[in-house]
């Protein structure tokens, strides 16, 4: 199957002048499953002050850009999260919070968190860490904002185009049929 | 009545305990045959022991037993009271208790999930945690948590792009 | 002629949407520098309308579509019976009271048919909850048009703004200071600001009234707040103090805006039933005091 990269579905044209608002105004979601909701707080008041980015919590997914994964997932939790990233309207944008999503983190040998989130929903940005502090995540709110800006943050035009093998992935681990350990492994 | 108190009155009451000893100031631990855990349960909640804090298991697998714990809690004595008893780890099965505490039901189904306990007369089998469980249950010590993970969700690889 | 009814309705209208966004981008600055933190740029708001006509948006029902086009257009047809501090959409119609009181529900009953439709069980009962709170507010606000009607012998807006020129010692502020703080309450309610924003409470009912909109439905959303914050200020403005050339009017105006925002940043939240108690029982007493004691000095 031939994935679409980043490089093909780059924004153009009358987009480009729209990023420019939508970079100023993210509006996030923060699914707040792991440890790392704890250090959105001190992000979003006084002390760090996300405001002045034009960014701010929301309370529905229907009004949200940016989804905010704050931690590990299980595989309960991955299937609320599909829900929500799908509710979402275009466009819209996925960060990860600390090493969990990426590949695991400690839980790598655990049988129901998932070690990457990346097959299963598009991950724009994924900002390392056990959890990253306030100054790490406003830095990869910045590092994102470059990314729309230039037109390269299509998590979402990935999705809709890969949809077949995104959905192929997510089945594998949600719909199961028969035992795991009886197959080989990946 | 103290801790000394109460395994004394303990040990005069109730025929058939195996072992009965003192953990720490608040806390002691009985052992009984399977058969009779019902008998002890009952007597403990008649005295005074009416809170069923949790029930669990732990898989002893060079035993081939499984141990099944039922935590009590007293708050006249303020004493926690440990109950075990020992079943087989083949073909693990046990009276349920959920017409002693009805809150028993849940933590039955609990135990029933992650160890695979059958709890007779608890017919409610639901899964409570786990999504779409086909292997053996993962609290076992046979069941292999790494080669699952690294099965069903890959093992990290770095990106091509 | 009718060209020049169309030429200034769009002045009274776009100056009103324009505006309202102005205060709140000023506002969200004002609330940051309440709490020690900066905020965006005053223009964020037009930032965050222009983004959201941008997205993608999910309707749900034809009726959804309708009634956010409906509470949208009740607010803008209730701002052009407003002065603008001596403009007159229609010169004819010198902003009479009783007609704006019965528009400005218009623009919550429409917002209430847009959102019952879309299906989430959030959003009726927020706007429920809305619905509520104005039936709670209503009555000190009209207590003190019935006031200002009595006191002036008329429900126009320019006569009311008229009888206060002059001087400072005119304004209706000072001459009945006690129906000016039970409006002012009022006006808390009537913005939707704390204590009484139990109709969008983020973290019970996930923003109420909004809780389905996406896009430029929720642009339509904010346009609306924004032309609300303009016409509920301009009301007062005109009612207590003096209305004024255009720049004056504007300031009030303001002026109004940020004492709301600073009584709502330091307060918590009522449950709506006791905020409608509290509506029925403080504000309604301090216009009644001062419409009694209007009488007796008649």
């Amino acid at each position: 199957m031939e994935l679409y990269s980043t490089k093909k579905l780059k924004d153009e044209g009358f987009e480009q002048i729209l990023n420019f608002f939508r970079k100023k105004s993210l509006w996030m979601l923060h699914y707040c499953t792991g440890c790392g909701a704890v250090e959105l707080p001190p992000t979003m008041t006084s002390r760090w002050d996300m405001e002045r980015f034009g960014m701010g919590p929301m309370a529905t997914p229907r009004q949200a850009d940016l989804l905010l994964i704050t931690g590990y997932l299980s595989l309960k939790s991955l299937k609320r999260v599909i829900y929500t990233y799908e509710q979402m309207q275009n466009p819209k944008w996925v960060i990860a919070l600390g090493s969990c999503p990426i590949n695991g983190g400690i839980y790598y040998d655990s049988y129901s968190v998932i070690n990457r989130l990346a097959l299963y929903i598009p991950v724009d940005l994924s900002i390392e860490g056990c959890m990253p502090r306030p100054e790490a995540i406003i830095e990869g709110f910045i590092k994102l904002m470059k990314q729309i800006e230039n037109g390269e943050a299509v998590g979402y035009k990935k999705y809709q185009e890969n949809y077949k093998w995104y959905k192929q992935n997510q089945d594998s681990v949600l719909k199961r049929e028969f035992p795991v350990l009886s197959g080989e492994e990946k | 009545m103290n801790q000394k108190e109460l395994i004394e009155y303990i040990k005069n009451n109730f025929k058939g305990i195996e072992n009965i000893k003192s953990i720490d100031e608040k806390q002691f631990s009985i052992t009984v045959q399977k058969e009779r855990i019902i008998n002890i349960l009952s007597f403990l909640k008649l005295s005074n022991f009416k809170e069923l804090a949790l029930i669990t298991a732990v898989d002893w697998i060079k035993e081939e037993k499984i141990e099944v714990v039922y935590i009590l809690f007293s708050y006249e004595y303020e004493q926690q009271l440990i109950v075990k008893t020992y079943i087989d780890r083949q073909e693990p099965s046990i009276e349920s208790i959920k017409n002693l505490w009805e809150i028993a039901t849940m933590y039955e189904r609990d135990v029933h999930e992650f160890f695979g306990i059958d709890f007779i007369g608890n017919d409610d089998k639901r899964p409570l945690i786990l999504h779409n469980w086909k292997d053996i249950p993962p609290l076992r010590k046979d069941f292999d948590s790494l080669k699952y993970s690294n099965t069903i969700f890959g093992k990290f690889k770095k990106d091509k792009e | 002629m009718m060209n020049n009814y169309i030429v200034r309705f769009l002045i009274g209208s776009l100056t009103s949407i324009i505006l309202g966004l102005l205060y709140m981008g000023i506002g969200r600055k004002f609330i940051a520098r309440i709490r020690r933190c900066y905020a965006g740029p005053f223009y964020q708001s037009f930032i965050d309308v222009i983004k959201l006509f941008s997205k993608h948006s999910i309707s749900h029902h034809w009726i959804m579509d309708f009634g956010i086009m409906m509470g949208f257009s009740g607010i803008i047809a209730t701002v052009i019976f407003l002065p603008i501090g001596n403009f007159y959409v229609f010169p004819d119609m010198k902003g009479n009271l009783i007609i704006i009181m019965y528009f400005m529900t218009i623009g919550y009953l429409g917002m209430a048919m847009g959102v019952s439709a879309s299906g989430n069980p959030n959003s009726p009962i927020g706007i429920g909850r809305a619905l509520a709170l104005m039936i709670g507010y209503e009555i000190p606000f009209a207590l003190a048009v019935i006031l200002l009607i009595f006191a002036n012998g008329s429900s126009l807006l320019y006569n009311i703004i008229q009888t206060q020129q002059g001087s400072i010692y005119n304004w209706n502020l000072l001459k009945y200071p006690f129906a000016f703080i039970g409006t002012i309450i009022a006006l808390q309610g009537m913005l939707g600001e704390q204590p009484f924003d139990a109709m969008i409470a983020p973290a019970e009912i996930a923003s109420g009234p909004m809780v389905e909109l996406s896009g430029k439905f929720l642009g339509f959303g904010f346009l609306q707040h924004a032309s609300q914050i303009f016409l509920e200020t301009g009301i007062i403005t005109a009612m207590f103090l003096g209305g004024g050339t255009i720049i004056g009017f504007f300031t009030k105006q303001l002026f109004l805006y940020l004492l709301t925002l600073s009584i709502a940043s330091v307060f918590p939240r009522f449950r709506f039933e006791d905020g409608v108690k509290f509506f029925w029982t403080i504000p309604t007493s301090f216009v009644l005091f001062q419409l009694i004691l209007f009488l007796i000095k008649r």
